[in-house]
């Protein structure tokens, strides 16, 4: 599991908006972009190029239900997050609060406006 | 955008297969959602901005990502089956790398430009258009007046006579290639001095003409790349030179020149034997083709000397494009060797289609399950278009090393005429004919076959296929191709029998006298201070006695013209009472026959003591006592001719075959050297023990006699012998070579197709034997079934055979046509082997268990 951390910041936050429940891929795009106020903007090859990667290692899996019916096309497809990819996001979590405590620790950190 | 997802359609066809395989959908349809969201010109000129970046950058990425996949598991793939990917890979480096050579050699001499300015307009005039006689005057004359060349040079250079002593105060003395030019041969050719200058417009004129203009390699080894050359003075032929320019590094036309003098109409400037009409060449004028030019200069000429345009192509005038002068004999020879390879080639893509066949045959358990799984035919298509282009990469890498060896195998047998022309692989043209050799490779047997194969087994078909099924697209195209291999390999083995036997014959010819042992030393004294025939006597007894005191020499003898050295000789007619004969005359001296291993029929060798004798003595060969009609009993006897004299027959030697084993004999008569000493001769010393030993110690025994005279050649007689029949033996080896590496392919094909037809029809094979049929009867059965296409193909081999035998025949002398035996004996050998490759590949169905056959299926 060591091995696939870090996380790519699309990775992760892939992984955090489908923790949710599951999802097409214009919906985690679109979910990303809110969560990100915009920043992110992933285009479609890399997403699905993501998608694809992570379906490799497992981190998530394509799911048969299609919650979305009334707005459903059957070239749509959806993904929900796998075990694996739950305590991977979390050990990424780990391993970013270790760098803001490090981070705290050496600089300290000003209040957010 | 008239219809934006239809465009967004054929930029999903760029991705990889198994990608679009999993997400064409899904992408198609959320660009139609964003498509419809964005509104207004602005924000959709964003949006397919953002679409096509993502494009570009995602398409590689995935791309590189699938390759990464496809590669490892070709590895596996191969590693799997490590014989049968060594065979086809050695088959394919083997073969990419011979042609590749072949093409640096053809590279080298037709398509590298040649190193003068615009040379596809110049050309070599030949033939009537000035002869030596005329002088600078006419030369020029006629330059300035014709319509078809805009300027026109000349030079003399002939290998072996414009060879001179170079003498340099300091440094000692060396032999050299001298051409004599007239003096606008530098600017005529646009070829622009390293430094120093070219020669002036009227230095060709008598008064001015002692000037010299050294190649970058002699400037480098004999003045240390010193620029104070300029203004110093050598001696060619004792006659000085001041040098004023140093050629570009590189430059050597005509011929390995390593000095050129304005001297071609005054000849006597630099002392010489014999002085040979020039060369001219000429530059096309700019609105001519060379053909043109051609054609006007023979009308001149049919106008001024009609005699001059009879006779053979080698004298008859006419205009030759330089670069095909330049290229010479090795242009025929190597594209014969292309043809030859060419063929190889197509043998060993024909394997490796095979392979992909016969292993795909074997996989296909593995491409069901896969398909069932949901590849699809492209994605199957793709993972074997990348098995396959894995495999040619590697073979064009390792072939790339061969092409190297084999550039410098042919550079030994036929060195290119300038050193501007030296064979070698590292040249664009070549990389470049290598990488497309691959690719063509690569594509017509790898790919092809592969996306064949994806179409003749669509998902469906592949679960369901009957196994045994023939008749297919796939059976027939095996039937092809092994007939092709067995063709070519008759074609190629008949050819390397048929040259391998002309080849032994050709070592096998008694050349009258013996190569091994004997040290061999040219020296020239024209030009040098021994003048005169007693100097010249003198020089010749101080270098053999010097020779003689060697310790392990055991004798030495000196000669005008040695067997196997391309030079002058004369030829005369000699009369016996009513017969006559023509023979060619040279010089030998005392002890010469015996040191070359030379036996004496009759009579005696010249000694020392011959020179009091007043009459004139000879020693002729049996041709020549045989044309006359006479034996043994000639010696004693006098002959009249040469010059009108007479001479006493001392001795009659074997005949020897002076130009070697590839030629023919015919009556020759020496003369003794040293009642007729003449101005250069080549000792030979009979040495004990290993004669490459005694070559530096031969020479510095000769050059010891004057240090001024150079002593040059020093090789041993096995050595030129080895010269000579370096081109033959090449020949004979790349012949070999592909016949026996074709008639191996061809052998692992029939293999690779018999155990891949058991492996089809394990079922079939299975129900034969439960029903009672025995093993031997079927292994019967499939060897007649795999040796039809062999036999079809050995027939049209035959037919080919005749045919490259007739080239072969064209390209050695002596070689054999190939005959009906020789296609017999090719025929016979492939028949054999394939049989007992086919038998041994049979053999897995005498251990085959009936039952365990019918349920495998």
């Amino acid at each position: 599991m060591q091995a696939l951390l870090p996380l790519s910041l699309a990775v992760f936050h892939m992984l955090l908006a489908l923790s949710d429940g599951e999802r097409h891929g214009y919906a985690l795009k679109r979910e990303i972009l809110r969560r990100t106020n915009g920043k992110l903007n992933l285009g479609s090859g890399a997403l699905y190029g993501s998608i694809s990667r992570m379906l490799d290692q497992g981190l998530i899996e394509e799911s048969d239900e299609r919650p979305d019916l009334h707005l459903d096309d059957e070239r749509r497809r959806y993904y929900r997050i796998t075990a694996l990819g739950r305590r991977v996001a979390q050990a990424e979590a780990v391993r970013l609060q270790h760098l803001v405590r490090l981070a705290e620790n050496s600089l300290g950190i000003p209040e957010l406006a | 955008m008239a219809n934006p997802n239809r465009f967004y359609r054929f930029l999903l066809k760029l991705y990889p297969a198994r990608f679009r395989e999993e997400f064409a959908a899904p992408l198609e349809r959320q660009f139609s959602d964003e498509y419809r969201e964005a509104h207004g010109t602005g924000q959709r000129a964003i949006f397919w901005l953002r679409t096509l970046a993502d494009w570009a950058v995602s398409v590689p990425a995935e791309m590189a990502r699938e390759l990464r996949q496809d590669v490892r598991y070709a590895v596996r793939v191969y590693r799997r089956r490590t014989l049968v990917t060594t065979l086809a890979l050695s088959a394919l480096a083997l073969a990419i790398g011979a042609t590749t050579g072949v093409f640096s050699v053809l590279n080298a001499v037709l398509f590298r430009g040649l190193p003068f300015r615009d040379p596809a307009r110049l050309v070599e005039v030949q033939g009537g258009a000035v002869d030596e006689d005329n002088g600078r005057a006419v030369f020029y004359g006629w330059r300035k007046g014709n319509a078809y060349l805009e300027d026109a040079a000349a030079y003399a250079a002939a290998a072996g006579n414009t060879e001179m002593n170079l003498s340099l105060d300091a440094a000692g003395s060396r032999r050299v290639s001298v051409a004599e030019t007239s003096a606008n041969f530098f600017s005529m050719l646009g070829t622009e001095v390293r430094f120093g200058r070219a020669f002036a417009p009227d230095e060709d004129l008598e008064a001015k003409d002692a000037v010299a203009v050294i190649s970058y390699g002699l400037w480098q080894e004999c003045f240390g790349s010193d620029p104070r050359v300029l203004g110093s003075t050598l001696r060619l032929n004792r006659a000085p030179v001041t040098v004023i320019g140093v050629a570009p590094p590189a430059f050597d036309y005509p011929q390995r020149t390593a000095v050129w003098t304005p001297t071609i109409f005054h000849q006597k400037r630099l002392p010489k034997f014999i002085a040979f009409p020039g060369n001219v060449i000429g530059r096309v004028r700019q609105e001519l083709t060379p053909t043109q030019a051609g054609r006007m200069y023979e009308a001149e000429m049919r106008r001024l000397h009609p005699e001059s345009l009879k006779g053979p192509d080698l004298y008859r005038a006419r205009l030759i494009p330089l670069r095909d002068s330049q290229a010479g004999p090795v242009r025929q020879a190597s594209l014969v060797l292309l043809g030859a390879v060419v063929l190889v080639l197509l043998i060993a893509c024909a394997n490796v289609a095979q392979l992909l066949l016969s292993r795909l045959a074997e996989r296909r358990q593995e491409l069901m399950v896969r398909t069932a799984l949901g590849a699809s035919r492209a994605r199957l298509v793709q993972q074997l278009t990348t098995e396959c282009w894995l495999l040619t990469l590697a073979a064009t890498a390792a072939g790339l090393g061969v092409a190297n060896w084999a550039a410098r195998l042919v550079s030994l047998a036929q060195p290119a005429t300038l050193s501007m022309q030296q064979y070698t692989i590292l040249d664009w043209r070549v990389l470049a004919f290598a990488a497309g050799t691959a690719l063509l490779t690569g594509l017509l047997f790898g790919v092809l076959p592969a996306s064949l194969i994806g179409r003749m087994l669509p998902a469906a078909d592949v679960v369901h296929s009957q196994p045994g099924v023939h008749g297919t697209g796939a059976g027939r195209m095996r039937a092809v191709l092994v007939a092709t291999q067995a063709a070519l390999a008759v074609i190629l083995v008949a050819g390397s029998v048929s040259m391998g036997r002309s080849f032994l014959k050709l070592l096998g010819i008694d050349l009258g006298y013996r190569t091994d042992h004997v040290v061999t030393l040219n020296v020239s004294l024209i030009g040098t201070s021994h003048e005169g025939q007693a100097a010249w006597r003198q020089y010749d007894r101080d270098a053999l006695e010097r020779l003689r005191a060697i310790p392990g020499v055991e004798s030495a003898g000196a000669t005008s013209l040695l067997p196997l050295i391309v030079g002058l000789s004369e030829s005369a007619r000699f009369t016996l009472g009513d017969s006559h004969v023509i023979a060619s005359v040279r010089e030998a001296g005392p002890d010469f026959f015996r040191s070359i291993g030379s036996a004496l029929v009759a009579g005696r060798e010249f000694t020392a003591a011959d020179q009091q004798i007043s009459e004139q003595l000879v020693i002729v060969n049996e041709d020549f006592a045989r044309a006359l009609g006479g034996g043994a009993d000639l010696v004693g006897r006098k002959i009249w001719g040469y010059r009108g004299k007479d001479f006493t027959v001392v001795g009659i030697v074997r005949t020897v075959r002076q130009a070697g084993p590839g030629h023919g004999t015919g009556p020759d008569v020496y003369r003794d050297i040293d009642q007729q000493p003449r101005p250069w001769a080549t000792f030979t010393a009979k040495v004990r023990g290993d004669a490459e030993r005694y070559l530096a110690p031969c020479r510095d025994a000769v050059q010891a006699v004057d240090p001024q005279v150079p002593v040059y050649d020093v090789k041993t007689l096995d050595q030129r012998l080895s010269e000579t029949l370096a081109r033959p033996r090449l020949y004979t080896s790349a012949v070999l070579f592909l016949g026996v590496f074709a008639l191996l392919l061809a052998v692992v094909g029939t293999y690779g197709v018999a155990s891949y037809s058991i492996t089809q029809r394990t079922h079939e094979i299975g129900v034969r034997i439960a029903v009672g049929a025995s093993p031997s009867g079927l292994r019967g059965m499939l060897l007649r079934q795999s040796m039809l296409p062999v036999a079809c193909g050995a027939l049209a081999g035959v037919a080919g055979a005749g045919a490259l035998g007739r080239y072969l025949q064209h390209l050695i002398a002596h070689a054999d046509a190939t005959g009906a035996w020789t296609c017999a004996i090719a025929a016979a050998a492939l028949a054999a082997t394939a049989a007992l490759a086919v038998w041994t590949a049979t053999g897995r169905i005498v251990r085959m268990d009936p039952t365990a056959a019918l349920r495998a299926e």
